[in-house]
């Protein structure tokens, strides 16, 4: 729990920084967590131009909503997670998106191949594989679908064909898998 | 403690930390872990395990994008910054008043030019009107002595033709047997006189001849008067002037059918009823 601390307390002089809308606040977000945002990001949205726009109005919104940031309610990086996570689902879920992709059929399939095969020269999410293999696949497909294509639990649950409480189960044992992985 | 745990394995806090509930339902998580320290640790590690599943995710953004976004967020919030800082009206407004300022200097300075370029047309315009006046004061004036010259050109061209008409008659006398030239001679008092007049018989018709006249210029009260001699007596054939520069060479006089002599007298201006004989200048008789 001591470097957790430690990291609250950093975290605690980022967010006076950011509501007192200090720009070293901006800056320092950046440099730590853009990397980490852009990944989730482009999971999701699996378009680079397309995830480097959103990153951009992930920390313009981030920076505009600071105000409405309460640390008693969860992590700072977890907020600005969901607020990139949010902005990038709202983005594939827009028309605009939607009939780009039908233009775009044969990048897709690239992105789906490569996907497939599972191919992937990013060294930071070489990571990945190994976690991946270590989750059982009907845990991490529940916890894809919700997490990166945008499912509400309740939405994954119908697609699935399972009982909510059932996908509600598999969310959690996921994550289980995630923090035994990391641990 | 049951309690807590039991919370934490339906899964809700999961849900929570991917933001997957509705307000009711996050209004319920966070009085949980108001209540339980244990559901707030637990919402701690969810969160910390989806932020290292981030993590791994993590893809380096271009370079230049932090720049791009530092700009899109630094440059507005030193303008909505800046009034809070100060925080006074008057640098707020100081802050304005140049901005309108400086767009009514342009717009006035724009005016100015466009002041400068009409007053700079309107002395080129003037000049360019004065100049034209000036030209047209000089071809009128030329247009005006050129009319005097034509009219002095038709005067003498009509002269001309008028002395022609009359040389051509002249010419024309002196070669008609139907006329008689009579040739008056000097008198005593002015032997020097001699003059023409031709007389046509049988028109009656009495020319005196201007270009052969020889007689002392009359005065302004006086005027030569032609006689002609008819059986012994003196009829007036009228009056007539001598004098130098131009004039009709021919002048005609009044008729006579029957004449033996011409005389020539000096009378008072308009002509006297009966010829002063003492003032008789010239005299011929007609030769048959």
């Amino acid at each position: 729990m001591a470097p957790n601390k430690k990291i609250s307390l950093t975290e605690e002089d980022l967010v006076r920084a950011l509501k007192g809308q200090e720009t070293i606040a901006i800056q320092a977000l950046y440099d730590m967590y853009s990397a980490a945002l852009l990944g989730v990001i482009f999971r999701i949205v699996q378009h680079s131009e397309i995830a480097e726009d959103l990153l951009q109005d992930t920390f313009i919104k981030i920076w505009h909503s600071a105000g409405n940031y309460d640390s008693s309610k969860g992590r700072l990086f977890t907020w600005m997670i969901n607020i990139a996570r949010n902005l990038a689902i709202d983005k594939i879920r827009s028309k605009d998106f939607r009939n780009a992709s039908k233009n775009q059929d044969l990048e897709n399939n690239v992105d789906f191949i490569d996907l497939q095969r599972k191919v992937t020269f990013n060294a930071d999410t070489l990571g990945i594989k190994d976690m991946v293999t270590a989750l059982k696949p009907e845990f991490n497909s529940v916890l894809d679908m919700v997490y990166f294509k945008g499912y509400t639990h309740v939405e994954a649950a119908e697609e699935l064909n399972l009982p909510l409480g059932t996908v509600k189960t598999r969310i959690r044992m996921a994550i289980m898998e995630l923090r035994k992985h990391f641990n | 403690m049951e309690e807590a745990k039991a919370y934490i394995e339906t899964g809700i806090l999961e849900l929570y930390v991917l933001g997957h509930l509705n307000a009711q339902e996050q209004n319920e998580v966070e009085g949980m872990a108001a209540k339980y320290p244990a559901i707030k640790d637990e919402i701690t590690a969810i969160e910390i395990a989806m932020e290292q599943y981030a993590m791994k995710h993590a893809i380096e953004p271009s370079k230049g994008l932090d720049k791009q976004i530092f700009e899109k967020i630094i440059v507005p919030v030193q303008e909505t910054a800046a009034p809070k800082e100060t925080a006074s009206t008057l640098n707020h407004e100081a802050k304005i008043i140049p901005l309108q300022a400086d767009h009514s200097a342009s717009t006035i300075r724009t005016l100015r030019y466009s002041l400068v370029a009409c007053v700079g047309l309107l002395v080129v315009s003037v000049a360019a009107l004065y100049a034209t006046h000036d030209k047209l004061t000089i071809a009128n004036q030329q247009i005006i002595a050129m009319n005097v010259d034509k009219e002095k050109f038709a005067s003498t061209v009509s002269f001309m033709k008028d002395e022609n008409k009359d040389l051509q008659e002249i010419a024309a006398i002196s070669s008609d047997p139907t006329w008689t030239a009579v040739k008056l001679a000097g008198t005593k008092i002015s032997p020097q006189a001699n003059m023409m007049v031709y007389w046509h018989r049988k028109g009656q018709h009495v020319m005196v001849d201007n270009t052969k006249m020889a007689l002392p210029q009359n005065d302004a009260e006086h005027q030569y008067q032609l006689w002609a001699i008819v059986a012994g007596k003196p009829v007036d054939l009228g009056v007539f002037d001598a004098k130098s520069g131009p004039g009709k060479l021919l002048l005609t006089m009044k008729e006579v059918g029957n004449a033996q002599a011409f005389a020539v007298t000096l009378e008072k201006r308009g002509g006297s009823p009966s010829p002063t004989m003492e003032k008789m200048i010239a005299m011929g008789g007609v030769s048959i």
